[in-house]
């Protein structure tokens, strides 16, 4: 596989759900192993873009190739086995089922899915259990746990899966500054132990944009603004007018 | 302990009740009928339960699946009766009830089961009272007349034998069935096709994107039941009654029963059918003999008080109680 091809690939993708345009003419390319963060106000279109990326809605325009191949209209189920992993703004673990086993499920289906025995899938979801830090928990119902640690062990479910590409959609939502951090540390560690791409989607929590991504791209009413290294892009002026609005003095400094 | 042992662990507590069940029928003095039904309500559940249990979708034209497994068994007997097949006739009964039964599924699973909901159950309701109609409507397998074979199973295998196939034989199958299906319910909770099952369970647009292929596995869940079903109605209706109508074998009181016994039980539990199938069939037959003519008026709250106080089942409550003991890993 060559290196220059880029692991995703949007060609002027636009998604309408009625007379509105939720996603835009947006295009945008993921290299391998690369963290980029979208970020954009409320309704800017990033959710819209993650289920058209994820399968979950087609778009009604442009084209969506993921390592060269187009899958613009590939069923969602067949997108995990290829690559595609997800987590979700609210967590959603299946409830029932242990933490052990909600991992264990990410890997039998995922990219070794069709290798991996139940067992095996067993012991390397013990191994993400360690990573997220939960061992603890293996055996309790995932449903029982905090939305934290919910949201922790869909992170480990969807490593599970082995993907290529992780979508992050508000991973940090509704955390204290003490776990933000943590999780940022987190997805660091995840980056560069898993060797897998992010796209992380970020509503307002900037501070982990700027310790996290190396691109981030804006969104504003369905169509990319700008699409630049973390640190242009946070004091694009562009960006500050439609999207953090004006700041108070020193707001933009903590960061 | 070694490993196989150690996943058929479960097992044991359901052959057990099974074993027991037989047991008791066999050497109490007028008490076969009663356990002939009960064996039958635990067998019902068992093979709904690998349905409805592990899937969440409740089936309500789930007698369909006896109704043709029924007909399977009362088509092959009425036909071949005087070819001296022997109990080759029993196996090509068989063997037709669970085919009959596969196809319908196959058919209605293949389109219902892109529904959800209150919609996959209000389609399904379709789909039993479609079937007696147009065997009725359109004289398929003789009509609303049904088919009688009593003739032609004494022919096929003489008189006493004839007798005895029906009023114990075909009872007996039954307890070989219903830990048939518990068995394959364990296969299923042990192996990828459970943990596919328990995600579309929980949440089905998660599942697709976890990568399960969620119609392909709620219809090996479908028709595993359904086949299943096609043997219980081959067995303890067309055996047993030697004929068919199609208002007795469409009836949408005996789904109505099954679900009752999976929700009883603990939807998705290995023992559940077991349990909840006891529990229903001797309160039903207690509830008829104490008070005759009364027994759905009182049946009625009783079940609703259940499912209200324990959602999860009789199982489902006993395997919370038992979490993080030793008794976890039998009570499945």
């Amino acid at each position: 596989m060559s290196e220059r091809m880029p692991l995703l690939k949007l060609e002027n993708v636009t998604k309408r759900f009625g007379g509105l345009v939720a996603v835009d003419g947006v295009s945008l390319e993921v290299r391998h192993g690369e963290v980029i963060a979208i970020v954009g106000p409320n309704g800017a279109g990033k959710t819209t873009l993650f289920n058209v990326i994820n399968g979950v809605v087609f778009p009604d325009g442009g084209k969506i190739y993921f390592e060269g191949k187009d899958i613009t209209t590939l069923p969602v189920y067949k997108r995990a086995p290829l690559g595609i992993g997800r987590t979700f703004q609210i967590p959603r673990p299946f409830g029932s089922a242990s933490v052990r086993e909600n991992i264990a499920i990410g890997g039998m289906f995922g990219t070794q899915g069709h290798m991996m025995s139940v067992d095996q899938s067993m012991e390397m979801a013990d191994r993400y259990i360690g990573l997220i830090g939960l061992k603890g928990h293996s055996d309790k119902p995932a449903g029982s746990l905090t939305p934290t640690e919910k949201k922790l062990v869909e992170i480990a479910r969807a490593l599970a899966m082995k993907p290529k590409l992780l979508l992050m959609d508000e991973a940090m939502a509704g955390m204290n500054p003490k776990d933000i951090d943590r999780m940022v540390q987190l997805i660091k560690e995840i980056r560069d132990t898993e060797k897998l791409a992010i796209v992380a989607m970020v509503e307002h929590i900037m501070r982990a944009v700027a310790g996290l991504a190396e691109r981030v791209m804006v969104m504003h009413q369905g169509a990319k603004l700008v699409d630049e290294p973390t640190m242009e892009a946070l004091s694009d002026p562009r960006v500050i007018e439609v999207y953090l609005g004006h700041p108070p003095e020193g707001h933009l400094a903590d960061r | 302990m070694n490993n196989t042992v150690k996943k058929y662990l479960p097992l044991f507590p359901v052959l057990a009740g099974y074993f027991l069940l037989f047991l008791v029928g066999k050497n109490m003095e007028g008490k076969w009928q009663l356990i002939a039904m009960l064996a039958f309500y635990c067998a019902v559940g068992q093979a709904f339960n690998l349905f409805m249990g592990m899937t969440g979708y409740v089936d309500f034209g789930y007698v369909a699946f006896l109704g043709v497994g029924t007909y399977g068994m009362a088509i092959a007997i009425s036909r071949w009766s005087d070819q001296g097949l022997g109990l080759g006739l029993l196996v090509i009964g068989l063997l037709m009830a669970i085919g009959m039964a596969t196809l319908l599924s196959l058919a209605v699973g293949a389109v219902a089961l892109r529904l959800r909901g209150a919609y996959f159950a209000i389609a399904t309701i379709g789909v039993n009272e479609g079937f007696r109609y147009l065997i009725e409507g359109a004289r398929l397998w003789n009509g609303s007349e049904g088919i009688i074979f009593t003739a032609q199973l004494n022919t096929a295998f003489g008189r006493d034998f004839a007798n005895v196939l029906s009023t114990y034989w075909a009872d007996v199958a039954l307890f070989f069935i219903a830990p048939f299906a518990a068995f394959l319910t364990l296969c299923f909770l042990r192996s990828r096709i459970g943990y596919a099952l328990t995600a579309i369970r929980t949440d089905e647009d998660a599942a697709k994107v976890m990568g399960i292929n969620v119609t392909r596995y709620k219809i090996i869940a479908f028709i595993v039941s359904a086949s299943l079903a096609g043997m219980i109605g081959a067995v303890s209706w067309a055996l047993k009654l030697t004929y068919v109508f199609p208002p007795d074998v469409f009836a949408i009181s005996y789904t109505i029963e099954a679900i009752i016994i999976v929700l009883l039980g603990g939807a998705g539990t290995l023992l559940g059918p077991i349990v909840g199938g006891l529990i229903y069939g001797l309160s039903k037959y207690y509830l008829a003999v104490i008070l005759p003519g009364f027994q759905l008026l009182i049946f009625a709250p009783i079940i609703i008080v259940i499912i209200v106080l324990f959602p999860e089942g009789t199982v489902g409550v006993l395997k919370k109680r038992v979490q993080g003991t030793a008794w976890e890993k039998i009570i499945v």
